[in-house]
Parts: structure tokens; sequence; C-alpha cells
């Protein structure tokens, strides 16, 4: 991928680069001496922080491709004897990738830090500001690092991170924190192997400098322990279930910040990179990809229908926009891999925006279940607003960012038809999983936006205020970027942004963003014209559309209970049964297994002094019996 | 001769006797003179880790010099591995016994109980600078007495219980011992390590010291607690008072335990592959059962206690796999990988298991539980006992940028390296279980909620304890700085040369 690699020690560039991962990093331990009580401060020295980072992040874009290497510690100019060895592992990698990502957690990180300066104003978490800038600066370094030990440092320290930013002050959400970390923690642990392996086989540990074919057994297993970090990072199948757990139990906050932006760039980034730069992907490989992605879409979704907690549901959602990604990166192809990077940063926005204002709808109301809300929109607009942009979004409407990087997705897969392998022929298959993704995407959000904005109004809720502007000012921005990056999808922000990354190619068929935006709007408008030509006054009122379900005496329909009806198909109520029973989960499921076996052998311990002489001697003769 | 040498028996012994005097004229003597003198130890064997750089050094006892080239007097040695273990038993001794100084004042007869750490940390100090098998065998008893005594210093049921089971396997393995080295006695005439190297060196009857070799592994392995041995170490190590389990856990097991396995395979009797082996079946087997041990536990102590076992494990797998490695004669730089990330992790071990326990000595001594079900939202009054269990348990569970995570990643890439895939998948099926129950340590002690009854009453713990689990977990921080590569062969590069090298050891001493 890189042709031009220059071992070069660009002064300016490389102290951007040092600046960007060690700034945030000093000044979150840095954090930790601040007294809780000054809350405010530390908020505010997060914010300055995260710009200063940000304006790194965009001097360094646009640089071409290089490989630096500290000269020794940060800082001094000459690296003293005993780090000099040290460099060899401390190297940073600047490409079109990972320029694109820095932008890109830069700009989240900002957002999310002048949202949380209210939302955090309580202090639900304790040090939550030096957690959020030492995941700044972790994310910074995991994308730059080019040795792939220190990549792992950074990536592992993610997962502590992650693990804090929950606040466990009773059973579920230390459970929840709990799950995260040892999810996360084993699939750090895993990659140390795929990492020790590909040192073995290519003598390298340089992202950029190896290339290895997924020809033999270790390769494979080289491979899959990487995209098990990967997969886990960014929740998919099957080591998404921390996700829907975290976003249920962690601040909304932490939520946007971690599992919807961050996590999601820093998976997919990675899972670019070992697709693109580290392996060559064989067939089978690609297979495995494709049906992952779709597993991922499918099941997520059909579990997000029946949540009833709003932000266990988008938590569903955020693994099920990952099979998407997965599934640009599988094609492989070049319309592919601009199509995933796309997804990638269109779900980071959208995603990290719901979860945000999913934030602002508990904020004012304290209220986790859908049943309880309802009737919001007029007390809340901007964030009704916003968040029907963002749902619209994500359930790929046009002309919404969703849509073009779904769009893109389906004429990549469509592409990838043509081809001869396996995968190829079963292309069909993959796009109609995929298209019936988003459509339930769309079902499911229709109770998101139906259950707590629409419907009848609660009167606990008169008195609801909307959320103060520093609040609702980051989800006015994300919900621009979805306009902009919806309507010029196809002349400037993918040619601009993921082209350089993925190769230049043409756009199959005839689409273009801004002229299909401009027809729906013309759509609209002639709609509204109509409406406005007749007569406006003449219309009637009627109880609510239950979805052709039957009208019962009851006084109020909560919304989910519309979505019963899929947990009632006969099919469909096994799985979802087992499912609640966590039989899915591959967490419970070693954890089943560890308990029992752990069980088993302290039988075996039963505190008596002779069994365990017995034992010891019995070890002596079988030693004796093996060796002589 | 290094005058320094025999000062770090000397002086915790005669602090022994001293203590037991003057603390019956003087009360709180003991408690600040234990801290004191384990001080100038950790200056001495601190100065011996910086001005050594890896040199061997001798003191002969009573200057018996040696007559013919055979040694004939008492050698205590000190080259590049002895050195760092002397480092963390005596670091770890003195926050032990700092740590003791608010913990013990519960407790009567203090004077008793500083005599008998003093007896125990001149024991260990001996091990691991004898050079000969006799001498490690009589400071063995020493510390490994003092030690039962400690175990039972809390003179309830559960302790005597355990203190029985501890003294009762204990002599099995000091009988084992004993009949190994007279067995070596009988064949080799001498007792000197070095010496006996030089005997064995030109011929020797091979299944005469296998017999030997398995005696000597086993009657050792049931000290340092290698399963099938283990059997004695969750009781005795959860009933002791909790700076002594620190102790126990942190340094007995691998100063009386692996150090003298290690140095006796890799220094005295000429390795070979069958017997590598062996070694390393025996440390995959501590390490995946003690986990599986450990993480059903909900006695805080014991569930420490089987990790011991299983971190146990891993510096034995490691090191095995390096004499597999040198047994074969193969890759000696991936040798030294796999060796260099045993003695790193027996390091890392010492401190973040020590601090483990010391956190729970923590626990117990405000809540007055260790039983993890009962605990519940300490983390809130009991910010720094919190933060520093945390530390230490993301540290024994591989997590960067902590100390455990970086010999861990030694471990598993040697091991890859070496092509010993199944362990390497091991150690990482065994990190990930550890990683969950220190997670599930965490969740029950720290997070959940808070008894509402106890709320008001909980304090944090005084300075003393403080003070050592503080600086413990800074120790967890800065010990990840030895993965880098030339630090790490500034400070382990003597003790691997010493170890790699088959001549190497006995020669020097022969020679001097």
């Amino acid at each position: 991928m890189n042709d031009f690699i220059s071992i070069a020690s660009q002064p300016s560039v490389s102290a951007a680069v040092q600046f960007m991962i060690l700034l945030p990093l000093l000044a979150g331990l840095a954090l930790f001496c601040i007294p809780e009580k000054l809350r405010l401060y530390k908020g505010l020295i997060t914010l300055v922080v995260s710009i200063l980072t940000a304006y790194q992040a965009v001097i360094v874009y646009g640089t071409e491709n290089l490989v630096l290497c500290l000269p020794g510690l940060p800082g001094t100019t000459q690296g003293s004897e005993l780090i000099n060895d040290a460099c060899r592992y401390i190297t940073f990698n600047l490409d079109k990738l990972s320029e694109l990502v820095l932008i890109f957690i830069s700009l989240f990180a900002f957002l999310i830090i002048l949202y949380s300066l209210i939302y955090m104003r309580e202090g639900k978490v304790r040090n939550y500001y030096a957690y959020f800038l030492i995941t700044l600066g972790c994310s910074y370094g995991a994308v730059l690092s080019d040795n792939l030990l220190l990549f792992l440092i950074f990536w592992g320290l993610l997962g502590l991170t992650l693990y804090k930013l929950i606040h466990g002050h009773d059973e579920e959400s230390s459970a929840t924190a709990k799950k995260t970390l040892i999810l996360i923690g084993a699939s750090d642990s895993i990659m140390i192997i795929g990492i020790a392996l590909i040192w073995r086989i290519t003598g390298s540990l340089s992202i950029s400098g190896v290339s290895v074919p997924t020809t033999n057994i270790l390769t494979i297993i080289a491979f899959l322990a990487l995209l098990t970090g990967s997969f886990t990072k960014a929740g998919a199948f099957p080591f998404h279930t921390w996700v829907p757990d975290y976003a249920k139990d962690a601040p909304a906050s932490s939520s946007a910040y971690m599992p919807a932006s961050l996590d999601k760039l820093l998976g997919i980034y990675f899972l670019a990179r070992i697709t693109m730069n580290i392996f060559e992907l064989s067939d089978g490989l690609r297979l495995l990809l494709l049906s992952v992605g779709v597993i991922s879409i499918i099941s997520a979704v059909m579990m997000a229908l029946i949540q009833h907690n709003y932000k266990r549901l988008l938590g569903f959602h955020a693994v099920s926009q990952v099979g998407y990604m997965i599934l640009g990166f599988g094609l492989g192809s070049m319309i592919g891999i601009a199509a995933g990077l796309f997804h990638m940063v269109n779900n980071a926005i959208y995603k990290s925006g719901l979860f945000l204002s999913a934030g602002c709808v508990g904020y004012r109301t304290g209220k986790d279940e859908i049943e309880d809300l309802g009737g919001l929109s007029k007390m809340m607009p901007v964030t009704f607003i916003t968040s029907l942009i963002f749902a619209m979004s994500i359930s790929g409407v046009p002309p919404f960012n969703g849509f073009a990087s779904k769009w893109m997705i389906y004429q990549g897969i469509i592409e990838f038809g043509s081809g001869a392998g396996a995968a190829n022929k079963l292309w069909i298959l993959w796009l109609a999983l995929a298209v019936l993704g988003s459509a339930l995407t769309l079902a499911s959000f229709i109770k998101f936006i139906g259950g707590i904005f629409l419907s009848r109004r609660k009167t606990e809720f008169e008195n609801v205020k909307e959320v103060p502007a520093l609040m609702w000012l980051p989800l006015a921005v994300l919900a621009l970027l979805c306009i902009l990056f919806g309507v010029f999808a196809t002349k400037v922000v993918v040619p601009r942004l993921f082209m350089p990354v993925s190769g230049t190619f043409e756009f199959p068929g005839f689409w273009d963003s801004s002229f299909v935006s401009l027809l729906v709007i013309i759509s609209l408008a002639l709609g509204f014209l109509i409406y406005a030509a007749l007569n406006l006054k003449k219309f009637r009122r009627e109880d609510s559309f239950i979805g052709g379900e039957k009208m019962q005496e009851q006084a109020a329909y909560p919304t989910p209970e519309f979505y019963k009806t899929f947990t009632e198909f006969r099919l469909l109520s096994v799985i979802y049964k087992k499912a609640e029973e966590k039989w899915f989960d591959i967490y419970d499921l070693s954890k089943r297994f560890v308990l029992w076996t752990s069980h088993l052998l302290s039988e075996t311990h039963a505190g008596l002094l002779p069994g365990y002489v017995v034992w010891a001697c019995a070890g002596i003769i079988i030693m004796l019996m093996i060796m002589i | 001769m290094n005058p320094l040498i025999p000062l770090f028996v000397i002086i915790p012994l005669a602090g022994a006797f001293l203590i037991m005097i003057i603390g019956k004229f003087l009360s709180g003597f003991g408690r600040y003179f234990t801290s004191a003198i384990l001080l100038s130890l950790v200056v001495f064997s601190i100065y011996s880790l910086f001005t050594g750089s890896g040199t061997l050094s001798l003191y002969k006892v009573g200057g018996w010099e040696p007559v013919n080239r055979i040694p004939i007097g008492i050698y205590m040695v000190m080259d590049g591995f002895t050195v760092i273990v002397l480092c963390i038993i005596n670091i770890i001794g003195f926050l032990s016994a700092f740590y003791s100084i608010s913990y013990i004042k519960r407790y009567t007869s203090e004077n008793f109980y500083y005599a008998l750490f003093c007896l125990m940390t001149a024991g260990m100090n001996g091990v691991v600078l004898s050079g000969d098998l006799f001498n490690i065998f009589v400071f063995m008893e020493i510390s490994v007495i003092a030690a039962y005594a400690l175990v039972a210093f809390g003179v309830e049921k559960n302790e005597l219980e355990a203190t029985f089971k501890y003294q009762v396997l204990g002599c099995l393995a000091s009988f084992m011992i004993l009949i190994g080295i007279g067995f070596i006695y009988w064949k080799a005439k001498t007792l000197n390590i070095a010496d006996i190297k030089e005997v064995l060196s030109s011929g020797y009857d091979r299944t005469y010291y296998l017999v030997v070799q398995i005696l000597i592994l086993s009657g050792f392995g049931l000290k340092a607690a290698i399963i099938p041995f283990h059997a004695w170490l969750p009781d005795a190590h959860s009933s002791a008072p909790s700076p002594i389990s620190a102790m126990l856990s942190g340094v007995l097991i691998k100063a009386v335990g692996i150090y003298v396995i290690i140095r006796l395979f890799f220094n005295m009797f000429e390795l070979s592959e069958n017997m590598s082996v062996l070694i390393t079946t025996l440390g995959a087997l501590s390490m995946v059962i003690g986990v599986f041990l450990a993480i059903g536990q909900w006695d805080i102590k014991r569930l420490l206690a089987y990790h011991s076992i299983s971190q146990m494990g891993y510096v034995v797998l490691s090191v095995g796999a390096g004499m597999i490695l040198v047994a074969q004669g193969e890759k000696p730089e991936i040798a030294t990988l796999a060796i260099a990330g045993g003695i790193f992790h027996l390091v890392n071990h010492a401190v973040f298991k020590g601090l483990l326990f010391l956190n729970a000595g923590a626990i117990e001594y405000t809540i007055g539980t260790r039983d993890l079900k009962e605990m519940g939202g300490l983390a809130k009054q009991m910010p720094a006992t919190s933060a520093t269990s945390f530390i230490a348990s993301m540290s024994i569970s591989g997590i960067p940028p902590f100390n455990g995570f970086f010999s861990k990643l030694i471990i598993i890439i040697a091991c890859v390296m070496a092509k010993f895939y199944l362990l390497a998948a091991l150690a990482v099926l065994v990190s990930i279980i550890t990683l969950a129950s220190f997670l599930k340590f965490q969740r029950y002690a720290f997070y959940n909620k808070t008894d509402r009854g106890r709320e008001k009453t909980i304090k944090e713990v005084p300075f003393p304890m403080l003070f050592s689990m503080v600086i413990m977990s800074l120790l967890c921080v800065l010990l990840s700085l030895l993965a880098i590569p030339d630090i790490r062969d500034t400070i382990l590069g003597p003790a691997i040369d010493i170890l790699m090298d088959p001549v190497k050891y006995s020669t020097q001493i022969i020679g001097i």
C-alpha cells in the first residue's frame, strides 16, 4: 500500500505526533491530582487539550505517507544509551487512513467534551475527565503506532479506560463493567498470539512493512487472533455482547464517546489495517468476513426490535451497523473499502448523536424505559429534530448520510457478484440480508422516535424543558454533518476524504447524491404545495393507527407493545427465549464452562490432609515412573 | 571477598535476638527496629544490584581457602540472579514490616512476630546466598519454621489447622530434599554446588542422578507449591496475618522454591531435555489448574493464594521452555527471552501479589471480613486501597501499562517463537481467566452497593499501611520499564547469562 515509505524525521510532523499522544496522556495524569470539587475546571482543561490536539490533527492531515521513529526520549535531543534500543519499537505511521481517523477522533472528542461539561456536572463517574483524556491520547497513539507492540499497549489501555468510564454503583452496572473489561481484555490477550505469530513468520513488527499471505494454518490463526481484537473493540458478532449492556448502564456521554464513536473508529481502523496492509486475504476468509457481517446485522437488529430500554436499543444498533462496515471490508474492492470507511464515519456521527440525545432525554426525565416516556417533541424540539435526523440516517433514508454509505455498500456487493469465488456467487444473499437489516433498523427506530417523542404525553412531563445550549449544540453539529455528508456524498465527501485511502474508483451506475437530494426536496416541496393549494382546514382527527392490531380497551398503547408480535412467531419465540437466557452470549457461555470446571476441581480440595499427602507421593511416583 | 554478603544473613539474625531481649524492656522496639534493619538491607541489595554489574562475588566463611581447587569452607555466592531475588526479598520484606506497624497492633506478643519475621528474612537471604546444598537446606528450614509459626500467629482453629497441614507437607518436602542431598553427597563426595558441577562434568550415572533430580524437584516443588504439591498453600497463605501472607506468597515460595530449582537445574545438574519437559509440564499444569481453582473462591485471600500457584506456573513454564531450548542447544536468543520472561514475571509477581495481600489485609482490617459477598462499595470510603488494588489486579491480569502485561507478553512471545504453540495458547487462556477472577474481586469489593449500616464507620487505613501499598503500586508501574530491551539487559542480563552458560557459575567460583 505504501509505496514511498521514508524513514524521515520531519521535525514538524514528528513534533505534532508526539504532542498529540503525550499532551492528553500527561494532562490526564495531571487531572488525577485536582480534587473532584473543581470538576468544571477539569472539564475546561480537557476542552482546551482536545482543541489543541485537534489542531495538530488538522496540521498533519494531508502529509505524505511516512514512517517516523523517535530519536530517543521525547523532549530530549539525544536518546540516552538505555533507551536507544527501545526506539526500534517506538515507530509511528502516518498515512491517509490514520490521518482520516485522527480527524474524526478529534471531532468526536471535542463535541462530547462540550456535552459532558453540563451532563457530567453531577460527577457520576470519578475522574471522568482524566480517563477521558487518557482515552483520547491512547486513541491517537493506537492510530499512529506503526509497531504492533506499541499499538497493543495503547489498545489495551483503551479497555482499561472503558472500564473506568462506567460508574459501578449497583449490581447491574458493576456486572456490566466487569463483563466489558473481561471481553476486551480477553481479546487483547488473544491479539498477543497473533502479533507474536506475525513476528515469528515475518521477523518484523511494522504494520506498514509486512504483508502476510493467509495460506497456511499459522497465518490464518494470526489473522483470526487480530480479527478477534478488532471485532471485540468494534462490537461485532460474536464478541459484541458487551456493547448493549454498556450502552444501558454507562452514562450517555461515555457510551457516545467509546462504544459509539472511538471504539468503532479504532476497531474498524484496525480491521482496515489487517485486511488491507498486514494480511492478504484468501477467498475463504472473505467468505468468513461477509458471513460475520450479515450475521451481525441481522442478529443485532432482531434483538434491538424487542428492547424496551432505549439505551440498550441503541447499543444493539451499534452492533448491527458494524456488520455493514465488515461487509465493506469483506468485499475488498476499492468501493467496498471506501464504503466501509464512509459507513464507519457516518455511523460514528449518528450513533454518538443518538446516544447524546438519549442522554438529553435521560437528563431531563430520568427515565430509561420507552414505556415510561412519550410526547416529548413539543418540550424538547431541538433534541427531537436532531434525533429524527439521526434516526433517519441510521435507517438509510435518503438524502442522509446513512443512505449514502449503505448505497455504496450495496453497489459494492453487486459489483462483487461478478467475481468467480464462492463468496462472490452468494452476492444476492449478502445484498438481501443487508437490505433487510436496513428495513428492520427503520422499524425499530420508529419505536424509538415514536415512543419517546411522539405518542401521547404523560402528565408528569408537562414541565420538562429543552436541555441547555451546550448540550444541544453538539447534537446540532452532528445532525448538520449527517445532512452534509449525505447530500454531498458523491461529489465532495467520498472523493476528498475516502478515495485517497481506498484508491480512486468510478461509482457504478447512475447515482449522484446531490441530485437525489434535490429530487427528495422537490418532491417534499411538491407535496407541501399540494397540501397548501388544497383547503388545509379540511382534515379529520382519527385515533392512532396501531399497525393493524386489534383495538383493545386499554387507555394507553405503549409503543413497544407493537413489537411483541415479533416475539410471538413460533421459531423466533424460541430463539428470543434462549437469547434472554443468554445462550448466545459468548461471555456467559464461557463463564458457565469455567465455573463448572472450577467447581469440579474444588470438589477434590476438601481440606483432608491424608489426601494431600497421597497426591504429593503419587506425584513423585508418577514422575519416577515416567522418567525411568 | 565481598564483605556485604554475610550482612544479609547476620543483620536480620542478630535483629531477631535483639528484638526478643530489648523488646522485653522497651515496648514498641521491635516494631520500628524491624523496619529499620530491613530498610538497611534494601539499601544494601539495591547497592549490590547497581554496583555488582553482573560479576560474581564470593564470601568464604571463616576464610577457608580451597585446597587443590576443591572448596572446603562454606561459600556464600552473590551473582546476577541472586541479587535480583535478594532485592525482592528485602523490598517486599521492608514494606510488609512497615505495614505491620499498624496491622499487627491487634495481636498480642508483637515481639514474637517481629523476631520471627526477622528470622524468616534471614533464612530466605541465606538460601539465595548459599553456595552449597547443605546451607541451602539449613537456611530453608530456618525460614520455613519461622513461617510455620507465623501462619499460626492468630492461634485460632483455622490457623492451627492450616499450619499443621503446612508442617506435615513441609516436612515431607524437607525429607525428600535431605534424601536427595544425601544421595548427591554419597556419590559426589561434596556439597558445594560449583564443586558438584565439576564432579558431574567428568561423567555420572544417569539413572541415579535422575532419581536425585526428581527428589530435589519434588522437594522444592512442594515448597514452591507446584501442582501436584500445592495443597498446603491455600490454607497456609490465607490463614496467616496479611503482611505475612504477602511475604509467603510474594517471596517465600520463590526464594526457597523456584529460586533453588532454577539454580540447581541450570548450574548444578546437566540440563536434560526430558527433565526440562517435565518441569515445563508441571508449570503448565500449575498455571491452568491453579487459575481454575482460584476463580471459584469467595474468600479473597484464598483466591489470591490459588493465583499464586497459577502465577508460579507461568514462571516455571517460561523458565522450563528456556531449559528445553538450552538442552536442545538451539536458538539461544529465544531461550534468553524465555528465561528473561520467567525471571521478570517472578519479580513482578512478588510485587503485585504482595500488594494484593496487603490490600486484602486493609479490607479485613477495616471491615473485618474476607468474604467477598459481604463487601461492596468500598471504593468511596477507601479510595487509596481501591486504587492500589486496582493497579495490582490489572498487573496480575496482564493489562497494559502495568508490569504483569509485559512479562506475560514476553512469555507468550517466547513460547510462540520457540514454536510451543500449545503453551502460548494456555498462557493466554489463563491470563483471561485471571482477569475474570480479579474483576470479580474488584466488583464485589469496591463496586456494587455499599452496605448502608456500615457506610459511616469505614475509614481509610492508617499511614504505614497506606505507605506500603502506595509504594508497591508505584513499583507495579515502574517495573514495566524492565520491558525496554536495554534496561532488561542491564538488570536481568547478568542473571540470564549465569543461568544460560552451563559452566560459568562453577568455573568462576572454583577459579576465585
